[in-house]
């Protein structure tokens, strides 16, 4: 009986809040009518621009991809932009490092790496001394 | 060498609708016209019972008409209602959070009241409390007043769901869409908002 009582007093309340609601909307005076006749205007408006652009240019599609293409131009620019691409290196720096990149390179278990230098190191001291005769030839 | 006025038309005017797709945009526009003529006297009324301000509950309906309008004019015309207050109701949440930062801020500034606008009062002192030679029309204002006042004093989710549910009479469903929360949660937060208002308002109503 109380619970049937209490639902009773809860709907009594609903309806009524309702009802002043309503009519408290139905009281609202010109000033606000019209303005808001204005912002649905501004609204139609709106959606109707938005449904003119054409689809690759509506802001939902064009918003990601903007930002992508805009993270994809700072990667380049990073990438492109660094230090060694503005300041080429002397050749003779580029050979050094080729040599190294093959040496470290190489399979060192087989040890063709340390035998590749050694020879290089035979040969540079055998046109050393041929081109430099000492004076003990 | 190419001449541009030998171009076909539709390369030059791409971004103009077809007649069938102009003719459908302008069906939809219609149908949003009707929808936001139906909705916003409720839904500003709304924003007022939240927001007291009637400049702020203004901005915050034209706010959400330009949002739905601009991104989901293109969904089915069932979605708006929910989605509709969906943005409302982030809007009101935003400006009161807003509001919030402000009065902090304030209560630091040298000078300043704690609270300018009054709200730690206890809300009913501020309704005038209506004579037994009152006309109805008066009497009534001032019931709207009270449950106004007491509206605004209860948490958020439990205002937007009383107003969802009551006022603009969503079913659960879509009272949880708008609030973007579980059909339970909604049940839950009308049900201590109706249980709150009736011990509030007693035997007055």
């Amino acid at each position: 009986m109380g619970e049937y009582m209490q639902e009773e007093r809860a709907n009594a309340l609903e309806s009524h809040s309702r009802r002043l609601f309503l009519e408290s909307v139905d009281g609202l005076d010109m000033r606000v009518r019209s303005r808001l006749t204005q912002a649905r205007n501004a609204a139609l408006e709106a959606a109707a621009a938005s449904s003119r652009r054409p689809w690759l240019f509506q802001a939902r599609i064009l918003t990601p991809a903007t930002g992508l293409s805009a993270a994809m131009v700072v990667v380049a620019a990073l990438w492109l932009g660094a230090p060694m691409g503005r300041h080429p290196m002397p050749v003779a720096d580029q050979a050094g490092l080729e040599d190294l990149d093959i040496v470290a390179s190489s399979d060192e278990a087989s040890g063709d790496a340390m035998e590749m230098l050694q020879n290089d190191l035979d040969f540079y001291d055998f046109a050393d001394k041929a081109t430099n005769p000492g004076p003990d030839a | 060498m190419p001449r541009f006025d030998t171009l076909p038309n539709a390369w030059m005017v791409w971004d103009f609708p077809a007649p069938a797709r102009r003719g459908a945009v302008l069906e939809q526009t219609r149908e949003l016209d009707k929808f936001l003529a139906e909705i916003e006297r409720r839904a500003f009324r709304m924003a007022q019972v939240a927001l007291r301000d009637p400049d702020d509950a203004m901005d915050v309906v034209q706010d959400a008409m330009l949002k739905l309008a601009r991104n989901y004019s293109s969904k089915p015309s069932a979605e708006w209602r929910p989605l509709f207050y969906r943005i409302m109701e982030n809007g009101i949440r935003d400006l009161q959070r807003r509001r919030t930062v402000r009065r902090r801020l304030m209560a630091w500034l040298p000078g300043s009241r704690e609270d300018p606008e009054g709200e730690a009062q206890d809300p009913l002192e501020s309704v005038a409390d209506g004579g037994p030679d009152v006309p109805e029309a008066l009497m009534q204002l001032e019931a709207m007043q009270k449950l106004e006042v007491l509206l605004r004093a209860l948490p958020a989710r439990q205002r937007e769901a009383f107003t969802l549910r009551n006022f603009e009479g969503l079913d659960v469903a879509d009272t949880a869409k708008a609030m973007g929360c579980s059909e339970g949660s909604v049940k839950t937060h009308y049900s201590r908002a109706v249980h709150t208002l009736r011990e509030q308002l007693g035997e007055v109503w």
